[in-house]
């Protein structure tokens, strides 16, 4: 589910030493296009589909696409992150839409995203 | 000396920032008080880096019923009764109750039943909230007031007349020169994913079930300077969900989900050839091995039989891979798969080498001290062989008791920073850049390849190709023979002996590509002489040898350990009795 920047959106993470994507990837693959200052997977086949990148961008920047090898276009899952949950969307193929809240730290019991 | 270097010095030098390092790092805090000196190098970025940096939805080993001892009976039994170091394994279940608290006490959500107790999976499992498992992991080392190097990629031990003075390797991001002593040293880097052909290609090739970073350096450096090592005979075949590569614990022990063949058979269940090896509980080895059987005698697809299992649990699927394999769960949406209606396919992946999960890779170890055969090393976590069946929970106590054991060796023997030879550091630092450095000579073709050298992925494919195809790759349904190890010991060793001159790369990046295939080569090697060494079929479906298909109590049941000689590249050779600590019948669960 290799990660795909979308340029209107990725700043680079101006400020910042380095953008959070490359920060966190634990392959080493998320980099920033310095002719753009905009963040780029180097090589999207290497990625592992950890999607810390996606869940750590500050503007909601990159979208995780599936292969299109293994899977049919166009469906989504968008993760948005809380303080002690992570909100996911998942859009099928089809447009239908489902809302999952998962807890990801103790503490907050009643925090809702 | 070309670059610029780091020098580090360090009580405890912990390389590799993972389950194992991160709890050694707290628990040599809290006995060695607060003057101690301790050191993590870390490929990636801590917080996210690793296997679990996708998180996880259950903690695979806890001791919900029964004692510790009832536990190494299981792990037994689950490796086909096969010699496994139930000394070690019973340390780790002595501690591995009190160190989930830990984490829970550190924000870890465990779920839990209404009287409060852990939710259980079956046995051994508890059920978590662990998509944040490895913040909260590196977490417990940071507030131990570890030094923590992110983005240093270790490349070699320093072995000086036996004893492991410590390591070097180089910046990812700042391409310096790394210099690292320690007192004690202890290596709790990953296993090793990749050196069998992914099932998926090109922009899919590392959609498989192990995370592909983690690309054996443990293994190979431990190799490399001489350390004896166990369990390469042996490797994971892991049954996961088809495409994705996903667990599959989650839909077998959580849901009770059972697997169907095309006849719509839940072949465990129903076929005598596999109900007399277990059932549905058979050792993991068989359950693959049973999967493989039903494929290659046209009773595929092979799926999971989620409509069979518990309603409740079915429902509440997609949360869970969310928090573990969120690839599963788009997959889902965008093949039109309802997993509460539809069974789920599922397939046996490429082998991974590991040592924590179900496997026996590693570093032989002295007694409980996870010291090996070079003193001041000590192993924990994937690095350390032949005590399967820790996982993540198992991993952590362990990391603890590495901690434990070398505060105690510093205290014993007051080891000081041994003296590393100038020479042997150019040496090293030349060794560790060679690819970047033959690249600037490199010159290209119109399409930027270079003209003189290969580049890391053209090797990987290589590697990848020879061990799909002569060392018994899913390709060949894990089977192998003597005929065929003779032609990927033949040409693994052409790589490893006269290719790696021509690997060359342009980037700090692809450097530590060079290293992976550097270190994957060296593990190839390791596995096909134990494969070759252990003349029997003990774990069928993870390595079936054609030419000897049976079990061989009489010449194998134990374990086979190697040493590495450099000058004449052989492996010498040992057997270490297994010592059974834990009575009972071996082929049996206690509970």
């Amino acid at each position: 589910m290799p990660p795909m920047v979308i340029p209107e959106k990725c700043d680079g993470c101006q400020g910042e030493p380095e953008p959070l994507c490359e920060q966190v990837c634990p392959g080493d693959l998320m980099m920033l296009d310095q002719s753009v200052n905009k963040a780029v997977c180097r090589n999207v086949g290497d990625c592992w589909d950890c999607m810390n990148c996606t869940k750590s961008c500050p503007r909601q920047a990159i979208q995780t696409r599936l292969q299109y090898q293994s899977a049919f276009f166009p469906g989504k899952l968008i993760p948005l992150v809380g303080t002690h949950s992570v909100t996911w969307t998942l859009i099928d193929c089809h447009g239908n839409v489902e809302r999952f809240v998962m807890k990801t730290l103790a503490g907050d019991e009643d925090e809702e995203e | 000396m070309v670059r610029e270097r780091v020098y580090i010095d360090a009580d405890l030098l912990i390389i590799g920032g993972g389950t194992a390092g991160c709890l050694a790092a707290w628990e040599a805090r809290q006995r060695g008080g607060e003057d101690l000196k301790i050191v993590i190098l870390e490929k990636a970025f801590i917080r996210n880096s690793g296997c679990l940096s996708a998180g996880m939805n259950a903690l695979n080993m806890y001791i919900n019923q029964g004692t510790p001892e009832d536990y190494v009976s299981y792990t037994r039994y689950d490796m086909c009764g096969a010699p496994i170091r139930e000394d070690i394994i019973l340390s780790v279940a002595e501690v591995v109750n009190e160190t989930v608290a830990l984490l829970e006490a550190e924000g870890l959500p465990i779920k839990k039943k209404p009287n409060g107790r852990y939710l259980n999976r079956g046995k051994w499992n508890v059920e978590i909230n662990g998509s944040l498992l490895k913040p909260i992991t590196a977490s417990m080392a940071i507030q131990a007031g570890a030094e923590i190097y992110n983005r240093v990629y270790v490349t070699e031990l320093m072995n000086i007349d036996g004893k492991v003075a410590g390591c070097v390797g180089f910046g990812v991001r700042d391409g310096k020169f790394y210099i690292a002593r320690g007192k004690a040293v202890l290596l709790a880097a990953g296993g090793c994913a990749g050196l069998w052909r992914p099932r998926g290609h090109d922009d899919a090739h590392h959609r498989i079930w192990y995370f592909p970073f983690n690309a054996g350096g443990a293994y190979a450096m431990c190799k490399r300077v001489g350390v004896k090592m166990v369990g390469f005979d042996h490797r994971l075949v892991p049954v996961r969900t088809k495409d994705t590569y996903s667990p599959t614990g989650t839909l077998a022990i959580g849901m009770g989900a059972p697997m169907i063949n095309a006849l719509g058979e839940a072949f465990m269940h129903e076929r005598p050839e596999y109900v007399k090896l277990g059932g549905h509980t058979a050792p993991t080895p068989t359950r693959a091995w049973a999967l493989c059987q039903e494929t290659l005698n046209h009773r595929g697809p092979i799926m999971m039989d989620t409509r069979r299992g518990d309603p409740e649990r079915v429902a509440g699927l997609k949360g869970q891979y969310l928090d573990m394999s969120p690839a599963l769960v788009l997959y889902w949406g965008c093949n039109d798969i309802n997993p509460s209606m539809d069974p789920i396919e599922i397939d046996a992946a490429d082998p991974s080498l590991v040592g924590s999960h179900a496997g026996l890779s590693g570093a032989w170890t002295i007694g409980t001290s996870r010291m090996t055969t070079l003193e001041r090393l000590f192993v924990s976590g994937d690095a350390l062989g032949a005590a399967p069946s820790r996982f993540i929970s198992g991993t952590w106590a362990c990391g603890r008791l590495a901690a434990r054991s070398m505060l105690y060796y510093i205290e014993r023997v007051d080891p000081q920073y041994l003296e590393i030879n100038p020479d042997d550091l150019d040496r090293l630092e030349a060794h560790t850049f060679e690819p970047l450095d033959r690249y600037q000579k490199c010159t290209f073709y119109t399409n930027g390849k270079p003209i003189e050298g290969v580049t890391p992925e053209e090797m990987e494919w290589r590697m990848q190709y020879i061990m799909e195809e002569y060392c018994g790759g899913r390709s060949h349904w894990f089977h192998v023979s003597e005929s065929y190890l003779t032609l990927a010991r033949k040409l693994i060793n052409r790589m490893r002996h006269d290719q790696l001159k021509y690997l060359v790369t342009k980037d700090l990046h692809d450097l530590q590509l060079a290293w992976d295939v550097i270190n994957r080569l060296d593990v190839c090697h390791l596995v096909i002489e134990h494969i070759d060494y252990r003349k029997e079929t003990r774990y069928p479906g993870y390595v079936n040898r054609t030419d000897y298909p049976n079990v061989d109590n009489e010449n194998f049941d134990c374990f086979i350990t190697s040493v590495w000689d450099p000058e004449t590249d052989e492996f010498h050779f040992e057997k270490e009795p297994y010592v059974q600590i834990v009575p009972g019948d071996r082929n049996k669960e206690s509970i």
